[in-house]
């Protein structure tokens, strides 16, 4: 295989499969290894290009951080053919991979800050390989805090990594609605965001998950006093070449693929409100 | 070099050129269409514009990336298909497409390399035919830093001065095919220039249609992203995609999986054109669409071409053709459209 | 006569009323003579509107479009549209009516007849003046039209330029309109379907070597379906994905949508979809020609349509669009269809 053409995935074993989350909106994670000795080094927040041979190719976060030599994490949402295709797959089961594609979370500029991750739902996959890169080189970091949230307690994902997280960072949950023996925060994210009120000196805030938490984590951080160079999310956007040229998953004049999906909120704003 | 070249020696000169595939302007039912030309006495460059724009000799409209299926062990295999190694040769190009051409260059050959689009590109040869006339009356090249005898994009460059060809040889594929029918060619006398200069100029005060003051236009669409103007200018827009898909500046596409054999597992992954004015184009799974709308969609195509192509390549991302003017349906005019934003508020 | 100052007469007096929320009709474009659909809301941009044999354009899409962003909006206005309809167009109404697209309250109708002409043929035009473009076209001559090229001017004789569809025409009067410009003189035809009988002269290798040719040039644009006011569908065949797809449609749903075409324009998947398009038409399609006005690679896929109206006369003796309460075709059986397949 020729290894300068862009589009040709390389083979890879799903060697885990978890199931994360059931019911109607499943989430599944997926561990993966490369068949053949690959380089594939990836900065924390960029995606590949998972592809099921027969029905197509779909875009997803690597969760995983880069410190993990042995396998690629993947989470993801079952929401339509290509998707559905991989919630169908055994262990075992070769799928294809091509990337590492978009730009990363700037995690070397972050160094000696506070990180305050924030997320909802499906929205801790993207921002789990960041939190477990800082976990790994602690002492370049400050505090770490998590705050995450989903609709009910079932539809938390990495339920057992977040009960071992509670060593080592702190960790702030909720749900949405009142449910029998839920003991902490009961709210959406952004509620959760003020009851918390994290310090925004010498910090660096890290949002991910559906569109309107977004929009309401930013205001609340704004609140808190957070500047717009602090405060950093994801954006998804349909693609399909991952490599800035099929012209589809544009945002103005950036391509969330190659330009993003990572962007500041100050950087963000300024773009075209397209997404 | 530049070199004459008799319109009677001009099928010899082609007969040459047994080697390549030759593609040249055939008039087929009313249409003109580039196609694989078997004769050459066939190739007529008496033409205006074909329809469709050579983009799709280089950027075919179904190109295979990789042929996929299960070996015995059931374990899936990929293989990489790539296009066919015939060199080819494109007579009658216009300068409009040519420069296109070196435009989707920018996008195919940029940071990441485009295979597939990089040795089709390679392996032709663009032979152009220089506008004396403008083809279409909507023709707007000058507008766009082109003109009608631009020489962007080319390996030679005929113009046609009666009852010969005023040939400029520009690279050196271009210089190999003039060596194949050296005997055909004779040196330029000093009145063959005067005639070429003469017949230059001419041809860039003939085109009807025109955009003023058009460096005008990118940073004032830069604040037009919320301005009513796309919801008035799409009203009658059908979607229906020819404009796009004529563009010879255009180049969005779409990755899909053709299965061809369901026992034993084959089939194809394969790039298709796609449509910025389709609905689905940025549809995602959940049914979220940042581009609901017909005005969503055309603002879309405008900034692109006007705008955000602008400021990552500094070029316009269209070489005024005016195939998109004389062919929508509904009479939607790129032209008026960017001067109602030029001059807007 | 339709006297163009009625027109817009009434045009005016509707939109300084309220009545109608805009008016969809004619101006003049900017590439030569052809007209473009314009959509008037101020009564003074009443002297835009314009009507001669030029008016090609089946308006009635515009409609379907309506409707479709209406059903996104919060608070809809639900004021009708003013639409100005030709005799073809207004059967297209009462086909829209017949399945209950529209109620009648949601168009006003401003019929125009199109009294024993018919409309523009640009193809015939281009290829009567050999290479010579058509700067201007004035109509004012019902008989021969005086067409000003770059060489001068030319008499051609109208019924050279007139639309097969035209010469074929079942109703150039409408049928259906709150208010009518122009005399009732029908054009008769004693031959509806002469082209498609042409065609089906010819034996079934020519024409299958006909349509190979043909349908081999589609690069599937689906300008055909996005022009066709019948093509409605938010689940078209041809899509590979649902429009109508909501935030909690499961993903079973989505992931088991067949593709029935695949997206490479191959001639057997452009067979398959332009055949299919036609099927889904029998019944349905009233012969507007946008269809085939609009490909830009000149397919004459206006043949198909109309073989299967044929199909409907001949068959089951059904006409499309001129009533809107009689049943639609394939929704609808008499005890006298034809049996004599069932063997």
């Amino acid at each position: 295989m020729d290894d300068t053409n862009v589009y040709i995935p390389k083979l890879a074993k799903i060697i885990n499969i978890k199931e994360e989350v059931g019911g109607a909106r499943p989430i599944k994670t997926f561990r993966t290894q490369f068949l053949t000795e690959t380089k594939f080094a990836h900065d924390c927040g960029q995606c590949a290009m998972l592809s099921v041979f027969g029905k197509g190719e779909c875009m997803i976060s690597i969760s995983s951080s880069p410190l993990v030599q042995d396998y690629l994490q993947f989470s993801i949402l079952k929401t339509g053919r290509v998707t559905t295709a991989l919630h169908d797959t055994q262990e075992g089961d070769i799928i294809g991979i091509r990337g590492p594609y978009g730009n990363g979370f700037p995690v070397d500029a972050w160094k000696g800050k506070n990180l305050i991750f924030i997320g909802g739902g499906i929205g801790l996959a993207p921002i789990w390989s960041v939190l477990q890169t800082a976990l790994g080189r602690k002492k370049d970091y400050g505090n770490l805090m998590l705050i995450y949230g989903a609709r009910t307690s079932k539809d938390i994902v990495f339920k057992e990594e977040l009960e071992e997280l509670r060593k080592e960072m702190t960790v702030h949950l909720s749900v949405d609605v009142e449910e029998e023996g839920w003991k902490e925060f009961v709210g959406f994210v952004p509620q959760n965001v003020t009851d918390k009120k994290p310090s925004q000196k010498n910090a660096i805030a890290i949002t991910c998950g559906p569109p309107i938490m977004i929009k309401f984590v930013i205001q609340a951080l704004g609140d808190l006093g957070f500047k717009d160079e602090q405060i950093y999310t994801t954006v998804e956007n349909k693609m399909k070449c991952g490599i800035g040229i099929c012209g589809r998953c544009n945002i103005g004049m950036h391509y969330v693929c190659k330009d993003g999906p990572v962007y500041s909120w100050a950087e963000l704003k300024e773009l075209p409100q397209e997404y | 070099m530049e070199k004459i070249l008799t319109k009677k020696s001009f099928p010899e000169w082609a007969e040459k050129l047994k080697a390549y595939k030759i593609y040249a302007p055939i008039l087929d039912d009313g249409t003109w269409s580039y196609e694989v030309i078997n004769k050459a006495g066939d190739i007529d460059l008496d033409f205006p514009n074909t329809v469709q724009a050579p983009k799709k000799i280089i950027n075919p409209q179904r190109e295979v990336f990789l042929e996929f299926g299960r070996s015995d062990e059931d374990t899936p295999e990929i293989k990489e298909v790539l296009p066919e190694e015939k060199p080819v040769v494109i007579f009658g190009v216009r300068p409009c497409d040519a420069k296109a051409l070196t435009l989707t260059d920018m996008v195919f050959d940029g940071d990441s390399k485009d295979v597939y689009y990089l040795k089709r590109r390679n392996q032709t040869v663009i032979i152009g035919l220089s506008c004396n006339t403008p083809p279409s009356p909507n023709c707007f090249c000058t507008s766009v830093d082109g003109s009608p005898h631009s020489e962007e994009g080319f390996d030679i460059l005929l113009t046609d001065l009666g009852d010969r060809y005023f040939v400029r040889s520009l690279t050196k594929k271009g210089d190999t095919l003039i060596d194949l029918g050296k005997a055909l060619f004779t040196a330029p006398k000093a009145n063959d220039k005067k005639e070429l200069t003469k017949i230059h100029t001419d041809a860039e005060k003939k085109l009807k249609r025109e955009i003023k003051d058009v460096a005008k236009i990118p940073p004032k669409l830069k604040e037009m992203f919320e301005s009513p103007l796309w919801d008035d200018e799409s009203m009658s827009c059908l979607r229906c995609g020819i404009c796009t898909y004529l563009c010879p500046t255009c180049h969005c596409f779409d990755i899909s999986d053709e299965v061809t054999s369901v026992s034993p597992f084959k089939g194809y992954r394969i790039r298709t054109w796609d449509n910025c004015q389709f609905p689905d184009f940025t549809m995602h799974s959940s049914g979220h669409n940042p581009r609901p709308d017909k005005a969503s969609r055309l603002r879309q195509r405008i900034m692109h071409k006007y705008q955000y192509f602008v400021e990552r390549y500094d070029h316009y991302q269209c070489t005024g053709c005016g195939r998109c003017v004389s062919k929508c349906p509904v009479g939607i005019d790129i032209i008026e459209v960017l001067n109602k934003v030029r001059d807007y508020g | 006569m339709v006297k163009l100052e009625d027109l817009r007469q009434e045009a005016a007096g509707i939109l300084k009323s309220g009545k109608v929320k805009y008016i969809i009709g004619y101006t003049r474009g900017t590439n030569g003579f052809r007209p473009i659909p314009a959509f008037i809301k101020d009564p003074d941009d009443v002297e835009n509107l314009i009507w001669n044999p030029a008016c090609v354009h089946n308006l009635t899409k515009f409609i379907v479009d309506e409707k479709k962003r209406l059903k996104k909006e919060k608070n809809p206005d639900k004021r009708p549209i003013g639409i100005i309809v030709k005799g073809c167009d207004s059967r297209a109404i009462n086909v829209l009516l017949q399945e209950k697209y529209i109620n009648r309250e949601d168009v006003y109708l401003l019929g125009v007849s199109c009294e024993k002409t018919g409309v523009l043929d640009e193809k015939k035009l281009n290829k009567k003046l050999k290479g010579r473009r058509a700067l201007q076209v004035d109509f004012k001559d019902n008989g021969s039209w005086l067409v000003t090229t770059d060489s001068g001017q030319e008499k051609i004789q109208a019924e050279e330029l007139l639309a097969d569809r035209c010469i074929e025409c079942k109703a150039n009067f409408p049928v259906v309109y709150d208010i009518v410009f122009g005399d009732k003189s029908l054009r008769k035809t004693d031959r509806p379907f002469q082209s498609v009988e042409n065609m089906e002269n010819l034996s079934q290798k020519e024409r299958w070597e006909f349509w190979k040719e043909q349908l081999d040039k589609c690069i599937r644009c689906y300008a055909c379906r996005s022009a066709c006011p019948m093509c409605y569908c938010d689940e078209c065949v041809v899509d590979t994905i649902s429009f109508a797809v909501e935030p909690d449609t499961p993903a079973e749903e989505k992931a088991q949508k067949i593709k029935w075409i695949e997206k490479s324009p191959n001639l057997s998947e452009n067979i398959i979809y332009h055949l299919t398009r036609a099927m889904h038409l029998a019944g349905r399609c009233i012969d507007c020609g946008e269809c085939e006005r609009v490909c830009p690679l000149d397919i004459p896929i206006r043949f198909l349509n109309k073989k299967m109206e044929k199909e409907a006369k001949t068959l089951f003796d059904y006409e499309v669009g001129f009533d809107p309460g009689k049943p639609s075709l394939v929704s609808s059986f008499k005890d006298e269809d034809p049996e004599d397949f069932i063997r």
